[in-house]
C-alpha cells in the first residue's frame, strides 16, 4: 500500500467514525466496502478489519453516551452477556457462511426495518 | 432474558462483521421499548465484549490489515467524537427518522453489492469461455 492511499485512509476513518457516533452501529458498512473498493481488501480481511476499527470509534463514542446518561447499564450487560457469546461463534462462521445467503437475510432485515422506523 | 437472546443474535452476525449494532438497537427499541439513544448507548457497551472476542478469532485468522487499521483508527476516534456530540444533542423523533433512512441506504448499497458479486461474475466467466 502506497502513500497515495493514506488520504484514502484518513477520510475512510472520519466517515466511519462519525456514522459510527451518531448511530453507534454502521461503521462497519462504511469500513468494509471502502477496504474492498478503496483499499482492495478482500472480503473476509476487509470484514475482519473493519472490526478492529470500530473499537476504538466505539469506546471514543461511549464516553459521549456516558455522559448524555444514556447508558442502562442492566440492559447492557445482559446484552453484552449473549453478544460474547454470540460473537465468538458469528467470527466462526464468517470462514464457514456463503456470502451469498448472508447478504439476503440481512438485505430483507435492513428493508423491514427502515420502513418500520420510518412509518 | 429477552436482552439476553436480543445480544445473542446480535452478537452472531455481528462477528461476522455484518452490522449486528443495526439489529441490536432495532430489536431493542421494538421489543424492548427503549429510547432510540439509550438503545444506541446500549449497543456501544455491547460492542465492546462482543468485538473483542471477534478481533481475537480475526487476529488469529490473519484477517486483519493492521497497517491500515491503526490509520483509520486514528481519524476513526476524531469522527466519532465529532458524530456523538451531534447525536446526544439531536431529538429522539429526528434521530429515529435519520436512523431509518441510513438503514435505507445502506440496504440500497447492500442491493448494489449483490449486483455486482452476483451478476457481473457471470457474464466475465461468459467471456472467458468464448476465449
Amino acid at each position: 500500500m502506497g502513500k497515495k492511499n493514506i488520504g484514502k485512509k484518513i477520510f475512510i476513518g472520519l466517515a466511519a467514525g462519525i456514522i459510527s457516533g451518531l448511530f453507534s452501529t454502521g461503521g462497519g458498512m462504511i469500513l468494509v466496502p471502502a477496504f474492498i473498493y478503496l483499499l482492495k481488501l478482500d472480503a473476509t480481511k476487509a470484514r475482519g478489519t473493519s472490526v478492529f476499527c470500530i473499537l476504538p470509534m466505539v469506546i471514543a463514542s461511549s464516553i459521549f453516551y456516558y455522559k448524555g446518561n444514556y447508558i442502562d447499564w442492566k440492559v447492557a450487560i445482559l446484552c453484552a452477556v449473549g453478544g460474547g457469546i454470540g460473537g465468538y461463534f458469528g467470527a466462526k462462521l464468517l470462514k464457514k457462511l456463503p456470502e451469498k445467503i448472508m447478504k439476503f437475510a440481512f438485505l430483507g432485515f435492513l428493508i423491514y426495518a427502515s420502513y418500520k422506523m420510518l412509518t | 432474558m429477552a436482552e439476553v437472546f436480543i445480544g445473542l443474535i446480535s452478537g452472531i452476525v455481528s462477528g461476522t462483521g455484518m452490522g449486528g449494532g443495526t439489529i441490536l438497537i432495532f430489536l431493542l427499541t421494538f421489543f424492548s421499548g427503549l429510547e432510540q439513544h439509550v438503545a444506541q448507548a446500549t449497543n456501544l457497551i455491547f460492542f465492546i465484549p462482543t468485538s473483542l472476542v471477534a478481533i481475537i478469532v480475526n487476529l488469529k485468522n490473519k484477517n486483519i490489515a493492521l497497517k491500515s487499521a491503526i490509520l483509520i483508527s486514528i481519524f476513526g476516534i476524531l469522527g466519532a467524537i465529532i458524530g456523538a456530540n451531534i447525536s446526544i444533542n439531536m431529538d429522539v423523533g429526528v434521530l429515529r427518522k435519520c436512523f431509518g433512512v441510513f438503514l435505507a441506504i445502506i440496504a440500497i448499497n447492500e442491493i448494489i453489492s449483490i449486483v455486482k458479486l452476483y451478476v457481473k461474475p457471470h457474464k466475465k466467466s461468459k467471456n472467458i469461455n468464448t476465449k
